[in-house]
This record gives structure tokens, sequence and C-alpha cells, in this order.
């Protein structure tokens, strides 16, 4: 992989030269501490050292609520293509979010290729930043504190310049289109990179043991764990939707006052509401709310081990951070595993 | 088809959820032309009180005149539909039902009897006749009273939203209110279709479109407790909309025996 550095004084106009590649988003400041990837005009509008976003990336592949097409009794269906051929770059994003979006790749590309999906990663460029974990963040113990795929560049704060790690030829078309700002690799910049490298190893707080935990959790399915969780559990949904690998949607089908028109539209969905597993004839197989939010632990970090071969989470740790029961996936896991004397999180320390 | 025979009509309430309807300025022209509106007392003047398909009620039955209004329509209606919190779930009116009419009485008036018509603790449409569908809300969403009414022409069951606040809020990316700001926020009991539009605005939800289903009053009532409100607080946040509400009432009790 082609490796260069970028002094942080090139930063603005290699920003600036990134519009020829697409619309670009970035973290910005949303209320205190709390961010959010919107659209953005300069370098100076980002808040690059933001620990998550409040909705991670799937907002943009994948919204929140889309038409998925238009009908018309006399003239049939009509594709909704809105915004489909949107060229994006979004600048920014943290490893975990790359990885998740790895993740969501490999689901929508299963047997059923979800096009509305792919249409738009394809349309997507991805500029990957560096980060400092705080008290949630567990994805070393995910693997996915660093991005190997998912990026276009990726670049790593070394003080007062990037390491930038070239991931696809477009990255390198970015690079080339302002070749006069960056350097290549010297002593200096390779030395500070392993020393934020080893600085960073040294920061991560929260561990989870993933090896046979699809085992423990069949062991422990009939758990007590379950019952009392479901009574904590608000089912406010809040968890799914803001992670970044829950991509369960219903299909609404939305009629005009005119009976002939209307259209069809996804919405984001969670497994944590009551009609999510009811079926025709009104049987529900998960009518229990603790049922649901097993349902949802097995599946992030056993099924989709089974299918896929890895957990779908990341650890990104905003489902803690949001979850107004103060439910915690990696409590949980400890306590599922039975481990004692395991590093807790201090009680009211948030982000 | 021959147009739905339609009636709406107003108990006791503020009469907010059939301006609703009004208020569907771009829609009405093909609403009206779509229903064959019997009965409006708020939007037309000349009113017959026949048999209909589709009755529209919004309020709480909160004196035997509501009573036996509310007898008379569900006995000429092939779907009664309830309109509104208050009619779905009891609503501001039903917020201090505890307290007898005769002591409210006695505090507006100076007398237990007004000689006016005999009072009813107010409760929602369901407990006096059969409901056939709900559209909560305080006022109900225009979009879903004319989606709902788009559905009915088709024949179809309406389908509502039926997904907590939090849901809506976190797709709107709004600061959240509980955790981040500390304030007692209904978000996670109550129920979406609004697109979470007071945390949007930077105020916590008072839960004026009624309880979600399953609504887990018990954790949301000791998560805010241990933010530090007290019992009071939270239990008259919580009453204002949906005092009757049997998951509410259950979690009342269980405060009023420990």
């Amino acid at each position: 992989m082609k490796v260069l550095t970028l002094s942080k004084k090139n930063a603005t106009p290699f920003f600036e030269a990134l519009k020829s590649f697409g619309k670009t988003y970035g973290p910005v400041e949303k209320g205190e501490k709390a961010y959010s990837f919107q659209p953005v005009e300069s370098f100076s509008q980002l808040a690059l050292d933001y620990k998550r976003t409040i909705l991670p990336l799937k907002k943009f592949f994948y919204k929140p609520c889309q038409p998925v097409f238009h009908f018309n009794k006399d003239s049939g269906y009509q594709p909704a293509e809105e915004d489909l051929e949107e060229k994006i770059v979004l600048f920014g994003v943290h490893p975990c979010d790359i990885n998740a979006l790895n993740i969501l790749d490999l689901v929508n590309s299963g047997p059923y290729v979800d096009n509305y999906y792919f249409v738009k990663r394809q349309n997507n460029l991805i500029i990957g930043i560096s980060c400092m974990p705080d008290e949630l963040c567990f994805c070393r113990s995910m693997s996915t504190d660093f991005a190997e795929t998912g990026f276009d560049l990726f670049l790593s704060d070394i003080g007062d310049s990037y390491v930038v790690r070239v991931g696809t030829g477009i990255g390198d078309d970015m690079v080339n289109a302002v070749p006069d700002l960056f350097s290549p690799i010297d002593e200096e910049s390779s030395r500070a990179y392993k020393d934020s490298s080893n600085e960073r190893s040294a920061m991560f707080q929260r561990y989870i043991e993933l090896s046979d935990l699809p085992e423990i959790m069949d062991l422990e399915f009939h758990s007590e764990l379950w019952e009392k969780l479901g009574e904590r559990c608000l089912a406010c949904g809040s968890c799914s939707m803001i992670c970044p690998t829950c991509n369960c949607y219903n299909i609404i089908d939305k009629l005009n006052l005119d009976q002939k028109t209307g259209e069809r539209i996804r919405q984001w969905d969670s497994c944590l509401f009551k009609d999510f597993a009811e079926v025709s004839g009104g049987h529900n197989f998960r009518s229990k709310r603790a049922s649901r939010v097993q349902q949802r632990y097995l599946h992030k970090q056993q099924g989709f081990v089974e299918q896929y071969g890895r957990p779908s989470c990341v650890g990104c740790g905003r489902c803690t951070m949001v979850c107004p029961a103060k439910i915690d996936i990696v409590e949980i896991l400890h306590t599922i595993r039975g481990e004692r004397n395991h590093r807790r999180r201090k009680s009211d320390r948030r982000r | 088809m021959a147009k739905p025979k339609v009636g709406i009509y107003g108990l006791t309430s503020c009469a907010g959820d059939q301006l609703v309807l009004v208020n569907c300025e771009d829609e009405l022209l093909d609403i009206v032309g779509a229903l064959d509106l019997k009965s409006f007392v708020m939007g037309q003047s000349i009113n017959d009180e026949c048999e209909l398909d589709i009755a529209l009620v919004e309020g709480v039955v909160a004196n035997q005149h509501d009573k036996e209004t509310l007898e008379d329509i569900r006995s000429r209606s092939a779907l009664l539909i309830a309109l509104g919190t208050c009619a779905v779930w009891g609503g501001v009116p039903a917020s201090k039902n505890e307290v007898s009419r005769a002591e409210f009485q006695k505090a507006v008036y100076g007398t237990e009897t007004t000689g006016h018509e005999e009072l009813i603790t107010p409760l929602p449409l369901s407990h006096f006749v059969p409901v056939d569908f709900r559209i909560s809300g305080c006022p109900i969403e225009k979009e879903e009273l004319v989606g709902s009414i788009a559905s009915l022409l088709h024949g179809d069951i309406p389908v509502l939203t039926n997904i907590p606040v939090c849901t809506e809020c976190k797709m709107a990316e709004n600061i959240c209110q509980m955790v981040d700001l500390n304030n007692i926020c209904l978000g996670p009991v109550t129920l979406a279709g609004c697109q979470a539009r007071c945390p949007g605005h930077n105020r916590p939800c008072v839960g004026c479109r009624g309880p979600i289903e399953e609504a887990n009053f018990a954790s949301e009532y000791t998560l805010l407790l241990e933010k530090g409100f007290t019992s009071s607080e939270v239990i008259n946040r919580m009453r204002i909309f949906a005092y009757p509400c049997e998951g509410l009432q259950a979690q009342v009790e269980k405060i009023e025996n420990e």
C-alpha cells in the first residue's frame, strides 16, 4: 500500500481539492460533545477530534425512511431514484465505522443484493481518520480498531502531519490531483506513527473476550440475565437506530387520497419492537420483551458469527452511550461469561 | 362505489383534532370530494344524523350527555374511530381522575351540585362502546388522518406508526433529552408519529401522543428517580395525557403500596 505524509498546513488546500470528487460531508459539532456527519464547506468546520457521531454512516446508504418505488394504477411502478447518483465524499471516518460499512457490504451482497445500497456505495468516497479511544470504545476487542480495507485514503494523525495510506485507485487520483501537498515517508514520521500507535494501544479501557462466545451464549440461552434485561429495557429502539450495522427495515405502502397513486417506503426497524416478529394471523415469535433483548445480542454476537465468521458488532460504544436504561453490551458479555473483576465503566462517564 | 357516509363529532374536548381536518388545506377538497360528509358541526351548517359508514369521534365522555351522544353515534355507525389522545386514552380531562367530580365542582363553583348535567369521571371512548380504530395525538397528525382516510376509502385497515418517540428522535439525530440533558423525557414510553417534534426543538417529550404498546413505565420511573427527580415529579408528568392507561395505573398502585 502506498504511504505518504500530508503536513497539517496543507490540509486546507487538500480539502478544497476534494470538492471536485463530490459533495463533502464530515463530523461537525451538533451540541455539547455531540457530533453528526453533515455537509461541510471548509476544513475548519470539521470537528476531527470527535469520538463518535449520533448516527453512523449507514444513514448515507440506507436512509431512516426512504421511498423504494412510486406506484400508479394506470402507469404501473416507477423506482425511486432520488439522490442515487449524487457523488459524496465522507471525510474523517473512524476505523470502526469503516469496518461497519464493510460488514453492511457483506450483508447487502448476499443472495438478495440491495441495489439501492450499492448504487450509493459506489458513488461514495471515504477518507478515514485515526482516533484515540475513550472509556466506551472496545473496537480493539472486535478487531475493528484498524481499517485494512474500505477507504480511499486514511489519515493517521502524528502531530504536525498525517500519515496517509492510499487504499484505492481513486484515492491515488485524489493525491495526484494535488501531488505537491504530499511528501514521502521519512524516518521521523515513521517513528511518530509508531509512537502514536503504541500510545493508542495503551489507552483502550474496555475489552471483551470473543473466543468461544457463541458457544457460551448457547449455554446461557435460558439465563435469568435476559429476564432482568427485559425488565429494564424500554424497547425504545435507540440502540438499533444508532448501531452502525443494524440494518433491519420495515416496508410500508402509503396510498394517496386519489386511490390511484402512492409509494412504497422502507423505514429503519428494530427487533426490540413488539410487532417485529409478529406474523400474519397474529402469532408473535418474540412476544416478550426479554426474548427480544436476547435476540438482539444473540444475533450480533452469535447468529452473525455462524453466518459470516465474525460478530456484527464493531465496538463503537454508541449503544452504551445512548441507552436511557444504561444497558451496556460489554457488561452483559462479561456477566454472561461469568467473569469477575473485569473493568467496569465509571457509572456517569459518557462519551 | 358510493362515497362512504361519514360523521365527525366532538365530545368533551378542545376540538383540536377536528380542527386538524379543517387545517388540511391542500387536501381539503380531495377529502370532502371523496366522502359524503353527513355531520360535521365544526365545518358545515346543515347536518343529517343518519346511519353512517364511518364516525370519527374526538374527546372524552365526561357527562351523561356525552355518554348518550356516543351511544347514539355507535348505534348508527359501521366503524367508530377514536380521534385524538382524549378519545383514545382519556387525555388531559382524565389527568386527575382520582379526585371526585363533586370536589372539582365545589372548588370551581362553590357548591357540589350546579344543577347542570350529571358529571362522569372522564374516560376514553372504549370504556363505554366498542371502538374499531384509534388515531392518537394531541392533536392528531395531519398525515395520519389523511393516510387513514385514504386507506379506509380503499377498504384497508389503516396502518399507523407503532414505534416510540426515541426511534424517530434518533433518526433525526437530536441531542438526547434524557441521557445527555438529564430531563424528564417521556420519549421511551410514547407513541411516535410526530417526528420527535419537541426534542427537535430542544424540549423533552411530554407524552402527548399517548403510550406506546407495552410502555415500560416501571423502568422509565426508576431511571428518572435515579436522575434525582421525585416520585410526584415523574408521575405528574406521566399522568397528563394517559392517566387511565392500565400500565401507568399499575405503576401508580405499585408506588402507593410501597
